[in-house]
């Protein structure tokens, strides 16, 4: 529309001089991990690159961990043989380098923030979660590896403290889930400190208020007394301990309380992910991408296999985008990438790409809900070939100029198989 | 097709993730807003008509839609409040203080014009802010704007009468035209055939200024606006109506919609607005309008909210159906025309849906001529390094940055972006007694950059954002399109 009263004619140079500020590399679509390592990646190649995304990405619903594979003890090993076994598997596709240069590229931006993450993918790790369970994982912040599962072991009584005000947080039923696992946990719940605060403690609340020097050395002081009276050498808290200065925070609690500080992760909304989260934003910025939020792409259309154009909603009309290149990092099932159709069929919900699934409703699911295999639907994602480039029904590489990444890609149950995160930053990473 | 979904599905999208309520800049400062989530989709399950509502708290939503930005499944969380508070003020109906605040065109009116000095006097005097604070329940310490001796209608009426006495000798037609004007058709071709006319006459050395002037619209019919088949949309621009550069030989017209602010406290910003669009041959039109409503729709006015929608959709119908767009400087008032007023209020004919589709934030026009290769690039190099803010309202366009993108074309200018959500203040939130505490808090990581990026000057595009940063940080603010007009080197009457 906007064209037909831009009649006049410009000169060629003059189009490309305009244009060459608004034109992009790489305009990547999703702002979960995947999008976002993918972002920092190309940036770092020197691209210039537009992130796009309806909203804040699953990482805000997830642990702040990064997970590379459930396996006993070696994930890298793992992933090697996993890949031997399932060549489709996206972890099959890229390679073990891709997964290295991803981590690295997490860890950095991290550490840039002051806030390391702490492990490799050699070792499995185990850290408790909300009910009390020990989760295997591989990557963890600072802030949560004080309650490794060796770690708790090998110490004297742990204390698991919360306050009533938070909602979702149980310290009674970590602790008993915690030993029955045999571990010598205890709980308790702390009063929250007096601050202009009365209600509604959400964990973002208390991460602000726990910024707060007198807010925290209020905290630490009661922890202080419980480790006097029980002799604790660990306190478990929720991960709500800071924002931007977790790390900060948890020293200070430690310093004061005397007893090593671990974070717990709690449900939605996920203060350790959104540190993750920050952080690549952070970097991708500071690398150059612009990063643009609310935006639903809702189409995009091409030729000879080459997408040229999407168009993302906005307020009364469309807004069009152009790029050389594109990274499809919309998430799966959960992430709202791939949603079911009222007839029954699903759809990559961006571009329209063809879903590779079971393809009867009636196998989405099996019998048994902890069924050790898993439901086959939740395997379901775009179909790939070797540099993830879109396959259709047939087989046929739809666009090459596009990529998938992260948990939309099918052949692979990031939750189930435990390595959400690390097919994340794997795939965001490679190389087109 | 993946659009989000409509606001009476959006409901059912939350998965009560709380990500908004986490982003929210109301909720983090403050307890009496619980958060979006809880006040938006999940109170919105107790509100049926007839019954009494269930929770105030929703009125402390300052309507930013940080929550619509970041929701990763789209549920119309700010649209869902603002309906919630309109339900309050239905039952309940419009506090004193909020009816006046709300009428924004009002108040410009009574304050601007020759009475501004003493309206500008008295307003700051201690007592009445003290009288204004406890008794209508204004802030004090709120910051208001000045009202202007002239207003920017009056500016452009004088530049007519200027500009047609320029002209005068080979324009008859446009006399004609001016008689007719109230009546705004569109019978084009008699139309183009009177511009062209002026065009010739302008050329002959009557400069290219352009003139502001309603009655170059209108051509010598009579058919009122209402009376035509209404057009589908959207429509397609008639392509010899559109030529946008300064050296063709006839400006493609544009409608400028300058709200409230621009009127009667900061007709500067209409001034470099008409300034750097002239700059690029468009004829710039300044038909009669009203409030955008935003400030009704936001104090749960929606009965006066949908009179100025329609109201202005009726003045500005004709020019619409002719493809003409209509572009505006404050990017709240452009948003409500494009999507908050329809979607909120619930109209959807036509009509609104074609003022809708052809409504642009300024900038957002801009920078489709610049991707287009239309904009000029005869700037003049600023040495400068000016923070901006994206006011939460532009933000809502979901539009990226648009004045980012246009003024780094402009060599030398280095743009610091604010990371902060919302300045706080949210039209006529802030100045409220209860919010003003919230709303100066809420505006603290800003406040923050503006003061340590060191600048004596930051841009923003949005009216109360400015004053609000003004009153805050001491620091000085303006449009981006003054900076873009000081870059084009265009010399606009300044006050």
């Amino acid at each position: 529309m906007f064209r037909c009263f831009l009649a006049g004619r410009p000169t060629k140079n003059r189009a490309k001089i305009a244009q060459k500020n608004m034109e992009y590399d790489t305009i990547v679509i999703g702002a979960g991990l995947a999008g976002l390592t993918a972002a920092n990646a190309r940036a770092a190649r020197g691209e210039r690159v537009l992130l796009l995304a309806k909203g804040h990405g699953a990482c805000q619903w997830a642990s702040g961990c990064v997970d590379l594979l459930d396996a006993p003890e070696h994930p890298l090993a793992a992933i090697a043989q996993l890949a031997a076994k399932h060549p489709l598997h996206p972890y099959a596709r890229v390679g073990p380098a891709a997964l290295h240069g991803g981590l690295k590229l997490l860890q950095s931006a991290c550490s840039k923030m002051g806030y390391p993450l702490v492990g490799s993918p050699t070792q499995t790790l185990r850290l408790p979660t909300a009910l009390g369970a020990l989760r295997p994982t591989s990557l963890v912040p600072l802030t949560m590896v004080a309650g490794e599962a060796r770690q708790l072991a090998a110490g004297g009584p742990l204390l698991i403290a919360g306050f009533r005000a938070l909602r979702d947080f149980f310290p009674p039923l970590i602790a008993a889930n915690l030993r029955t696992q045999g571990f010598p946990a205890t709980s308790c719940y702390l009063t929250m400190p007096n601050s202009e605060r009365q209600r509604d403690f959400t964990p973002m609340n208390l991460a602000h208020l726990f910024e707060r020097p007198a807010f925290r050395e209020n905290v630490a002081q009661q922890l202080r007394a419980h480790v006097r009276q029980g002799g604790y050498t660990r306190i478990g808290l929720p991960a709500v301990l800071g924002l931007h200065h977790a790390v900060t925070v948890v020293q200070a609690l430690q310093q004061t309380s005397n007893a090593l500080i671990f974070e717990i992760p709690t449900p939605p909304t996920s203060i350790p992910g959104m540190r993750l989260a920050h952080a690549l934003e952070q970097a991708a910025r500071q690398a150059g991408v612009h990063i643009q939020l609310g935006s639903w792409v809702v189409r995009g259309s091409g030729s000879q296999k080459r997408l040229e154009t999407i168009y993302s909603a906005a307020a009364a009309r469309e807004q069009r985008h152009h790029a050389q290149h594109w990274v499809l990092a919309t998430g799966g099932i959960l992430g709202g990438g791939i949603r079911r159709e009222p007839q029954g069929a699903l759809r990559e919900t961006a571009l329209g790409l063809p879903v590779h699934s079971p393809s009867q409703a009636n196998e989405w699911f099996h019998p048994h809900l902890f069924a050790p295999g898993g439901h086959p639907i939740f395997q379901a994602g775009i179909a790939t070939d070797q540099h993830l480039r879109p396959l259709d029904a047939a087989g046929q590489i739809m666009y090459t100029n596009v990529m998938i990444v992260g948990s939309a890609l099918a052949h692979c149950d990031p939750l189930r198989e435990g390595c959400r995160e690390g097919i994340a930053v794997a795939t965001g990473y490679k190389e087109s | 097709m993946n659009h989000p979904p409509p606001l009476n599905q959006g409901l059912d999208q939350c998965i009560k993730c709380n990500i908004c309520t986490s982003a929210c800049p109301v909720a983090a400062v403050s307890d009496r807003f619980p958060g979006p989530k809880y006040v938006g989709p999940q109170a919105q399950r107790f509100r049926r008509e007839g019954q009494p509502v269930p929770d105030d708290s929703v009125d402390y939503c300052s309507g930013c839609r940080v929550c619509n930005e970041v929701c990763p499944t789209g549920v119309p969380i700010a649209q869902l409040n603002a309906r919630a508070r309109a339900q309050i003020v239905a039952e309940r109906g419009v506090p004193l203080r909020n009816w006046l605040i709300a009428r924004t065109d009002m108040i410009g009116r009574l304050s601007a014009g020759p009475q501004a000095p003493l309206v500008n006097f008295v307003l700051r005097l201690a007592p009445t802010r003290w009288l204004a604070h406890y008794i209508l329940g204004i802030h004090r310490h709120a910051p208001l704007p000045l009202a202007r001796r002239h207003t920017f209608r009056a500016w452009v009426a004088e530049r007519r009468v200027q500009g047609t006495g320029n002209r005068e000798q080979g324009t008859g037609n446009r006399e004609q035209g001016t008689e007719n004007r109230e009546q705004g058709t569109e019978n084009r071709e008699q139309r183009t055939e009177n511009r062209e006319q002026g065009t010739e006459n302008r050329e002959q050395g009557t400069e290219k200024s352009v003139l502001s002037s309603p009655s170059r619209l209108t051509p010598p019919t009579s058919t009122p606006p209402t009376s035509t088949p209404p057009t589908s949309t959207p429509p397609t621009f008639s392509p010899h109506a559109s030529s946008p550069h300064a050296s063709s030989p006839h400006a493609s017209p544009i409608v400028y919609f300058h709200g409230c602010a621009t009127q009667a406290y900061e007709p500067h910003v209409g001034q470099a607005a008409l300034a750097v669009l002239e700059h690029h041959g468009y004829e710039v039109l300044v038909p009669p309008q009203n409030c955008c409503g935003l400030p009704l729709i936001s104090n749960g006015d929606f009965v006066a909210a949908r009179r100025a929608h329609l109201t202005n959709v009726r003045h500005l119908l004709a020019y619409v159906r002719q493809g003409i767009p209509v572009v505006g400087t404050s990017t709240s008032c452009t948003l409500t025309l494009k999507e908050e007023a329809p979607e909120i209020l619930g109209l959807h004919s036509a009509d609104v849906q074609l003022l809708a589709a052809h409504t642009y934030d300024l900038f957002e026009f801009l920078r489709l001529l610049a991707e287009a290769g239309q904009l000029r690039r005869d700037f003049r190099p600023m040495a400068r390094q000016l923070p901006y803010h994206i006011p939460c309202q532009y933000r809502a366009h979901r539009i990226g940055q648009p004045v980012v993108d246009v003024l780094s074309l402009i060599p030398g200018l280095q743009l610091s972006l604010s990371p902060a959500a919302c300045c706080g203040i949210a039209g006529t939130y802030g100045i409220k007694r209860e919010k003003y505490a919230i709303a100066m808090a809420v505006g603290q990581p800003l406040f923050n950059f503006i003061r340590q990026s060191g600048s004596d000057l930051a841009l923003c595009d949005s009216e109360t954002c400015r004053w609000q940063i003004s009153h805050a940080t001491g620091v000085a603010t303006k449009h981006p399109i003054e900076l873009l007009a000081e870059a084009y080197n265009l010399s606009y009457y300044q006050s």
